[in-house]
Order: structure tokens, then C-alpha cells, then sequence
């Protein structure tokens, strides 16, 4: 068991060394891909994604009557999970469910910050590479679209980050004493139950939250909250990754 | 009176222009040049220089992200085990077969190019004629240079002695199982040329591959593995051919005499120049012993532009390509 309790009740720390209240490391590298208009490459301790964006730009698909009557832009996001990324190698077909989900709600949640006003008619593709699989694959996805997208210059109202957050096991102890555990890896996230939040802006606007497990609804609220103040600590992260990158942007065009 | 002995304005194109509508003369016009370039900025001969990062991936037994020019591909080995009872005529022990690899599929490698990585190339489509083509040359040139010896592959159980056995008989050695690699190329940026990429990476990847201790258990009649980075053991893989890849630019067309025609060999073409060239060379450069180099496979198709001083030519810079590679292979 990942989180055997009797170990987690005497030093409250996880496996991997963290406590309720840490995240993995995180790095990020914003432009890799020179050919696209934007790119970004986001590691969230083993979980490792690399996002690129194309557009705005025309319709693939023609424009039929359909595309005409809405004067926005398009969020389109394909998720290309490599077979080497997980623990057993599987090939994922077309039509996988999961990964669809995932997709859907990745447009969704960027379809609503990005000024889509701007751009009417035209569509904005988001390719999804996921290396490496770890746990909070969502959550890593929609932070690594975010710095993508900001790489590639699309306007949006404010960063995208997010996270994911568990429910520690029920012990012998009272209940009060459970902590939200934020940031999961990968043997976390099968064993327990948890949630994934993805917020934009200093405040915190949820924008995601989604929970396929279940919980005791006297958690929900601690788990939440620390969820967006994990989202919030991304936030900062990510703003950070692309203040440096701009920095170093600037300092070779004045060289 | 003439209206004016203006001459009317000539038609100016930036370069991007004029290459986006005529492709063609436009390379045309660079090569013909008294000191011929390509637009790139790279003169016929240059190569890209690559960059080789392995072992990022952390669910892999081996991985390796190739960057050449602006084309990135990343490949990942994962280890599968296949048991010997679950092959239909398994081979003998005794014989060391050049051709088991091949006999039993122990190497699968596949290349994704439907990744998004080029405008041609849209995620969700089944794999296109050239990501297929990727694919079996790799595979062919994998079994035919006998990268891999199939010894390495083996997971051996020496069975205990019984009763039966002549005392002076000695222990049986039996192969229990196989390890089954599993190659994912996965392409994340093209600009031409994927196939020396994609087959850098695969070398870069088996490489790195690390497999762990594995045995046979009798008890529980099945295999298995040590979970300590310690004991893991990688592949025995000595003289490691190289790819080059050449295009052809060839301004020959059926109206024009074939000698009125002229053509160029640009090694390592990128994007814009695979577009407009339909000749390629392919060329596998491996070392022998003596260090004078030796030809595993050589490739070509697409026309007739080039003859066999050009070919040989070819030949002779994959060989030094080979050499340059050396370098990046066993440094990096």
C-alpha cells in the first residue's frame, strides 16, 4: 500500500519523502519547437508532457454553415499518449474514451480564458505529447496548454494552472485529523480517492474540477481549498517559467 | 507623345514569397549561384549537427530524444517478456541462429508521425505511406546489420540435475524466455530527414536500454525480475551503422534533353527541400575492423538524375558522416 497509514501517521510523510502539502518538482521549458507557433515542454516530477499550439488559424475541416454562426475562435485539443509512457505499454487507439474526456475538457476550460472574440472563425489546435505518465496527467496537461499558449501569443485572461488533490486514508484517529494530500503521483492517484482543480487568476477561479472517485462529503471542502491554494503556488511557478523565458527573449535580441 | 519614358514597376517578391509560389526556381536560382548554398544557409555537403539526450523517461528501459536541425524525435524501448512455451516451433539451443530476431519478432519497432509534427502529418489519422515506410526500413535495417544478438535476449535457466542425467553430463542450460523489445518512435518536430533521425534515436535508445535480472522460477513456473537498478544489464551493441540521407535536385523534365539537365546532391535535406526533390539517396555506413568503413545498405529512389560518381561520392560522405557521429554517440 502506498500510503500504509501506520508509517504516514508517524512521520506524515509519503512515499516519496513529500508531506501533505508539497508538490513534485517542477520544470518547464517554453519554446522547444521553433517550427510551431508555440511550444512548451512541462515536467511535474515524473509526469512529462510537451504541448505545441498551431493558429489561429483557418478551419481545417471546411467551413460549412455550422462554423460560420459563431463569432469565435475554436479550441481544438488532440492528446497523443505514447505507448512507452505508462507502466505497461499499451497503444491507445483513436477513440479512447478517457483520452476524449480529457480532451473535452481541456478546450472547455482554455475555450472560456482564451479572447476567442479575437479571432472569429478561425481555430486554435493544441497537440498534446504525454511522455511520461505519473500521475495528475490532467492537471500537468492544462499547465503545460497554458504555457503553450502563452509561448504562442494567444491572448487569454490569466494563466491556467492546476492540480490534483487526495483524501489521506480514514485511520483509527478522529476524523478531523485527515489531511489533503496535494500533488499526487501516479501509486497515489490508483490507490486513493482524489480530485483534480484547475484555476485561472490571482483569486482563483475554479475553471475545472473533476472527481471520478469517492469521497466523504465532510472532505470535499479541505480537499478544495487546498487544491486551489496548490493551484495558486503553480500559479506563481508558471509565471515565473515565462518572466525568465521573456527575460532571456529580450537580452538576445538586444545582443 | 509616349505618356512617359517610365518604365513600369518590376515585380518585387521578399523571399518568402517567392519560395512559397515557386519553390523550385528558387532553390534553383540559390544552387546555380558560382558558390552554390541552399537556402538554409548550409552549403551541399553540411549535415545538421545533432544533439542526443537519453534515459529522460522514467517508465522506459531505454530512451533517447534526437534533435537534428528542427527536427525532434523521441523513441522509447520498453522490455516485454515472451516465454518460450508460448512460441509454436521454438528453436533449438544448441544452434546460434544469425536469423532468430527476425524469426521471432524480438524487435518491434514503430514509428508515429501522426503527432501533429508538420502540417502534413494531423493527429488521429492512421499511419500515412511514409510513417509505414519508416517503419519497415527500420525494421529491415535492424535485422539485416544484426544489431542486436539474440544471446543478450535470452533469459537462461539451468536446470538441476536429476537423476536421470549421466554423472559427467554436466547441467542443462535451457532458454526459458525472450525479451521482446518494443521500439516507439514518436516524432514531435519534422523538418525533413526523418530517417536519420528516427534511426539515431533508436540506436541512442537500445543504447541506453537497461534490462533487469530475470530468472526462472520452478516453484511458481514463471519468470522473474530484480527490481535493483544494479543489477540490470544493457546491450552488447559494437559497431553501430549510421544513416545518410541525400536528396536530389534535378532541373531535368521530359521536354528537356536528359544532358541539358543539371543536378545536385544536398545532403541531409530539410523540409523545403524533401518537398521539391523526388530523388533520394539513402546510404548506411558502418566500420569495419580496419576502420575503412563498409556499406550496410544503400538506398535509392525517385529518378535518374545522379550516375555512379555521384553515388560513389554519396557513399563516401556517409562514411565520413559515420565518423562524425562517433563522436555524438559515444560522448553524449
Amino acid at each position: 500500500m502506498p500510503l500504509d497509514t501506520s508509517t504516514y501517521g508517524l512521520a506524515h510523510l509519503r512515499l516519496d519523502g513529500r508531506r501533505w502539502n508539497e508538490l513534485r518538482r517542477i520544470h518547464g521549458q517554453i519554446s522547444t519547437q521553433a517550427a510551431a507557433d508555440g511550444s512548451a515542454y512541462f515536467e511535474q516530477g515524473n509526469t512529462k508532457l510537451l504541448c505545441t499550439v498551431t493558429g489561429p488559424q483557418e478551419p481545417k475541416r471546411g467551413g460549412g454553415s455550422s462554423r460560420d454562426q459563431s463569432n469565435e475562435a475554436k479550441v481544438e485539443v488532440e492528446i497523443n499518449v505514447a505507448a512507452f509512457s505508462g507502466m505497461d505499454r499499451k497503444k491507445r487507439t483513436r477513440g479512447d474514451k478517457r483520452v476524449q474526456e480529457m480532451q473535452y475538457t481541456i478546450a472547455s476550460a482554455f475555450q472560456s480564458t482564451i479572447f476567442t472574440h479575437l479571432y472569429p472563425h478561425s481555430t486554435i489546435t493544441l497537440n498534446l505529447h504525454v511522455l511520461s505518465q505519473d500521475g495528475s496527467l490532467l492537471a500537468c496537461a492544462l499547465n503545460a496548454a497554458t504555457l503553450a499558449l502563452i509561448d504562442a501569443g494567444v491572448p487569454m485572461s490569466d494563466y491556467v494552472s492546476a492540480c490534483t488533490v487526495a483524501s489521506a486514508p480514514s485511520s483509527d484517529q478522529s476524523l478531523d485529523e485527515q489531511d489533503p494530500l496535494l500533488d499526487l503521483n501516479g501509486l497515489e492517484e490508483q490507490e486513493l480517492p482524489f480530485l483534480t482543480v484547475g484555476t485561472s487568476g490571482e483569486e482563483g477561479k475554479v475553471l475545472v474540477l473533476i472527481m471520478e472517485t469517492r469521497v466523504q462529503v465532510g472532505r470535499l471542502e479541505a480537499m478544495v481549498s487546498v487544491g486551489l491554494d496548490g493551484c495558486r503556488q503553480i500559479r506563481g511557478i508558471l509565471d515565473g517559467m515565462v518572466r525568465e523565458h521573456g527575460k532571456q527573449v529580450l537580452e538576445s535580441r538586444m545582443s | 507623345m509616349a505618356n512617359g519614358t517610365a518604365k513600369p514597376p518590376g515585380l518585387a517578391f521578399s523571399r518568402e514569397t517567392f519560395a512559397k509560389l515557386t519553390p523550385g526556381p528558387f532553390l534553383q536560382a540559390h544552387l546555380q549561384q558560382p558558390e552554390p548554398i541552399r537556402p538554409n544557409g548550409r552549403s551541399l555537403d553540411a549535415f545538421r549537427t545533432p544533439t542526443i539526450h537519453t534515459g529522460s523517461l522514467s517508465h522506459s528501459n531505454g530512451s533517447a530524444v534526437v534533435r537534428l536541425g528542427d527536427t525532434a524525435i523521441v523513441c522509447g524501448v520498453r522490455a516485454e517478456i515472451l516465454l518460450a512455451s508460448d512460441i509454436p516451433h521454438p528453436p533449438g539451443e544448441d544452434t546460434s541462429e544469425d536469423d532468430l530476431v527476425e524469426r521471432l519478432g524480438l524487435l518491434v519497432p514503430n514509428v508515429e508521425l501522426s503527432t501533429g509534427c508538420s502540417p502534413g502529418h494531423l493527429p488521429g489519422n492512421p499511419p500515412s505511406t511514409v510513417a509505414q515506410a519508416l517503419s519497415y526500413r527500420i525494421l529491415s535495417l535492424l535485422h539485416t546489420s544484426n544489431l542486436i544478438n539474440a544471446d543478450d535476449l535470452r533469459i537462461l535457466y539451468t536446470e538441476p540435475a536429476s537423476e536421470d542425467d549421466l554423472p559427467d553430463e554436466g547441467s542443462k542450460v535451457v532458454t526459458k524466455a525472450f525479451w521482446a523489445l518494443y521500439i516507439d518512435v514518436l516524432c514531435i518536430a519534422l523538418d525533413g530527414n526523418p530517417f536519420d533521425a528516427a534511426w539515431a534515436a533508436v540506436i541512442s535508445a537500445l543504447k541506453s536500454t537497461q534490462l533487469p535480472k530475470a530468472w526462472w522460477d520452478p516453484d511458481r513456473e514463471m519468470i522473474l525480475c530484480s527490481p535493483l537498478a544494479t543489477e540490470t544489464h544493457g546491450l552488447r551493441l559494437d559497431d553501430i551503422p549510421v544513416a545518410s540521407t541525400f536528396a536530389v535536385f534535378s532541373t531535368g523534365s521530359a521536354l528537356k534533353q536528359r544532358s541539358e539537365a543539371e543536378s545536385w546532391v544536398l545532403a541531409d535535406p530539410d523540409g523545403f527541400e524533401e518537398d521539391v526533390c523526388s530523388e533520394t539517396v539513402t546510404a548506411v555506413a558502418r566500420s569495419d575492423d580496419g576502420g575503412v568503413g563498409s556499406i550496410t545498405r544503400l538506398e535509392k529512389s525517385g529518378g535518374g538524375a545522379i550516375g555512379k560518381a555521384a553515388m560513389g561520392r554519396c557513399v563516401h560522405m556517409a562514411q565520413q558522416r559515420w565518423r562524425e557521429w562517433q563522436g555524438v554517440l559515444h560522448g553524449g
